[in-house]
C-alpha cells in the first residue's frame, strides 16, 4: 500500500522542529507502525540522509519503549496497544501519517521523536518503589495474600511506564501512572508498610512535574496496559487516606 | 574552531521546567468536588421547591414566605436565606478559583502542541471551563432577575416585605408574579431554558469528577454515584428547564 507520512524531524533537544514529508510507494500491510519506520529509515540512508530517531526494543509490547503520536492519539489509531503492536493491516482506511514525538511540557524532545521520560523516572524515585529488607527469601505462605488481591495488584503492575498516558492528558497530567503505582504497592504485603508516605511523596512529585486531572478519561484510552481509569481515584484515595492516618502514624 | 564541529543540535542538554504547583492539585480537585457537590444538592432542592408553581400562585408566595420566616424569632428575617448565600457565595468563590488555577495550570503542563483526536466523550470534560463561565453568567442574571430585581429584571418586579403582627411577622412575597413576569418575555424564557442543559451538563460530568476526586475506587461506589448524578442532571434539565417555557406558552400564569 501507498501511504504519506508527515514526520516531525529535530536536530536536538534546543532546535526548531518541523514536519518532514515521505511518500512510501510499497509498504506492507503486515507491517507495523515501527517496521514501517525502519523501512521509511533504510530508504533515507540509501539516499544519504539521516535517519529518523525513534526508540524501541522488545517490540512486543512490554518494555514500554517505543511510543510517538500518530495523527495525534498515543501509538497509534488502535486503543490500548502499543506503537510496536499496531499494524497497518489493522487501519488499511488510514494513509495518511502525521507522526510526531509525544507531546508535553514533562517530556522535552532529545532528538526526532525520542523524548525524555525522566519525569516518570522521578516519580518512581520518589514512591514508586518499596523499601524493605529481604534477607533471605521467606517460605512461600508466611505472608498470605489471597488470590483476587493479587490478581488486582496484578492489574496495576502491568503498566510498562510508557508515557502515552500523559501524552494523551490535555492537562498533561501523570495521575494513571502515578495511580497504578500506588494501586498496585497498596496492595501487597511489602508495599502496604509504606503507603502513607507513598502516596504523600507522589503526590508531591506529581505537583512538581504534571499537570492536574480534569478527567477527560484520554489516559486509559491510550494506556496500552489497560490501566483503569480507577486509578486516578487511587491516587486521590491514598492521599486523603494518609492525610486520615496521621503523619505519625506507625505505618507511615 | 576544533575540526570536529558540533553535528547540529547534538550535544545540546535537555531541559525540563518544574511546576512546582501549590496549593496541591489533589487539594484543589477536592475542593472542586466538595463545593460542586454542596452545588448540586443546592440547585436540586431549589428545583423542588421551583414545582410549587404547580400548585398555584398562593402556595409558591407561600413557600417564598416560610423561607424568609424560617426558624423566626431564633433568626431573623431572611435569616435562612442569608446564611445559605453566604455558604453558597464562599462556595462559588471557592470553585471558580480551583477551576481556573486547574485550567491554567493543565495549559502550562502540556506545553505549546494541544492534544488532537480525542474522542468523543473527552468534550465533556473539555468544555467544562465554558460551561462555568456561562453558568456563572446565568447565576448573575438569575439575582439580577427574580432577587435583587434591577437590570435585566421585569419592570412589574416586586420586592418581598414584612410587618409584624404582634408576635407574627407576616411577609408579603410576589415571587411568583415576579417569575411569571419574567419568563413572559421570550428571550428570558429561552435564556434560562437554555442555561438548564448547560447545568445538566455540567452535573454529569461534574459528578464523575468527584466520585474520583473523593477517592471512590470501589466498581459498584462508582457506577451508582454516576447514575445517581447523570439522573439528577436530567431530572434538573428537565424540570427547570420545562417552567419558563410553560410561563411563556400561558401553561402557567
Ligand atoms: S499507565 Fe499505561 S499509558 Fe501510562 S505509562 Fe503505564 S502503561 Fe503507559
Ligand atoms: S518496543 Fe517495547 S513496548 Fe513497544
Amino acid at each position: 500500500m501507498k501511504v504519506t507520512l508527515d514526520i516531525w524531524r529535530q536536530d536536538g533537544p534546543d532546535a526548531e522542529g518541523y514536519f518532514e514529508t515521505h511518500v512510501m510507494e510499497d509498504v506492507e500491510p503486515e507491517l507495523s507502525l515501527l517496521e514501517m519506520l525502519d523501512q521509511l529509515n533504510d530508504e533515507i540512508v540509501e539516499a544519504g540522509g539521516e535517519p529518523i530517531v525513534f526508540e524501541s526494543d522488545c517490540r512486543e509490547g512490554v518494555c514500554g519503549c517505543c511510543g510517538f503520536l500518530v495523527n495525534g492519539k498515543p501509538h497509534g489509531p488502535l486503543a490500548n496497544t502499543p506503537a510496536c503492536r499496531q499494524h497497518l493491516r489493522s487501519f488499511p482506511e488510514v494513509t495518511h501519517f502525521t507522526i510526531e514525538p509525544f507531546r508535553s511540557a514533562a517530556f522535552p524532545v532529545i532528538r526526532d521523536l525520542a523524548i525524555d521520560r525522566a519525569a516518570l523516572d522521578e516519580l518512581v524515585e520518589a514512591a514508586g518503589h518499596v523499601n524493605v529488607m529481604t534477607g533471605t527469601a521467606p517460605d512461600a505462605d508466611t505472608v498470605p495474600q489471597d488470590h483476587l488481591t493479587a490478581e488486582q495488584a496484578m492489574d496495576y503492575a502491568i503498566c510498562i511506564g510508557c508515557g502515552a498516558c500523559v501524552a494523551a492528558c490535555p492537562n498533561g497530567a501523570a495521575m494513571l501512572f502515578a495511580g497504578a503505582k500506588l494501586a498496585h504497592l497498596a496492595k501487597m504485603p511489602q508495599g502496604k508498610q509504606e503507603r502513607s508516605r507513598r502516596a504523600r511523596k507522589m503526590v508531591s512529585m506529581l505537583d512538581e512535574n504534571f499537570g492536574p486531572c480534569s478527567l477527560y478519561g484520554e489516559c486509559a484510552v491510550s494506556c496500552p496496559a489497560g490501566i483503569s481509569l480507577t486509578a486516578i481515584a487511587t491516587v486521590n484515595k491514598e492521599r486523603w487516606r494518609s492525610v486520615l492516618r496521621g503523619r505519625h502514624s506507625r505505618e507511615t | 574552531m576544533s575540526v570536529i564541529e558540533k553535528a547540529r543540535g547534538q550535544g545540546d542538554t535537555v531541559v525540563r521546567p518544574k511546576l512546582n504547583q501549590h496549593p496541591s492539585n489533589v487539594t484543589l480537585k477536592l475542593i472542586m468536588a466538595a463545593t460542586g457537590t454542596i452545588f448540586v444538592l443546592f440547585v436540586f432542592v431549589h428545583m423542588v421547591g421551583n414545582l410549587k408553581l404547580f400548585l398555584g400562585a398562593e402556595d409558591y408566595n407561600a413557600y417564598a414566605a416560610f423561607l424568609r420566616t424560617f426558624l423566626f424569632p431564633f433568626l431573623p428575617y431572611e435569616g435562612l436565606l442569608w446564611v445559605m448565600r453566604l455558604a453558597l457565595g464562599v462556595s462559588l468563590i471557592l470553585h471558580v478559583w480551583a477551576g481556573l488555577t486547574i485550567h491554567a495550570r493543565g495549559r502550562k503542563a502540556r506545553g505549546k502542541f494541544s492534544r488532537k483526536g480525542m474522542k468523543k466523550k473527552a468534550w465533556f470534560a473539555k468544555y467544562m471551563v465554558v460551561e462555568g463561565v456561562l453558568l456563572f453568567v446565568f447565576i448573575i442574571v438569575h439575582l439580577l432577575d427574580l432577587t435583587i430585581g434591577r437590570g435585566v429584571a421585569s419592570s412589574e418586579f416586586e420586592e418581598a416585605t414584612y410587618e409584624m403582627v404582634g408576635n407574627q411577622m407576616v411577609v408579603h412575597a410576589h415571587a411568583y408574579e415576579n417569575l411569571v413576569a419574567s419568563f413572559s418575555r421570550p428571550w428570558m424564557a429561552a435564556f434560562y431554558t437554555l442555561l438548564m442543559v448547560v447545568v445538566a451538563l455540567h452535573i454529569g460530568q461534574g459528578g464523575w469528577n468527584a466520585i474520583n476526586d473523593f477517592g471512590g475506587t470501589g466498581p459498584r461506589l462508582r457506577k451508582i454515584w454516576l447514575i445517581a448524578f447523570l439522573l439528577i442532571a436530567l431530572i434538573i434539565m428537565v424540570c427547570n428547564g420545562a417552567l419558563p417555557m410553560l410561563v411563556l406558552f400561558g401553561v402557567i400564569s
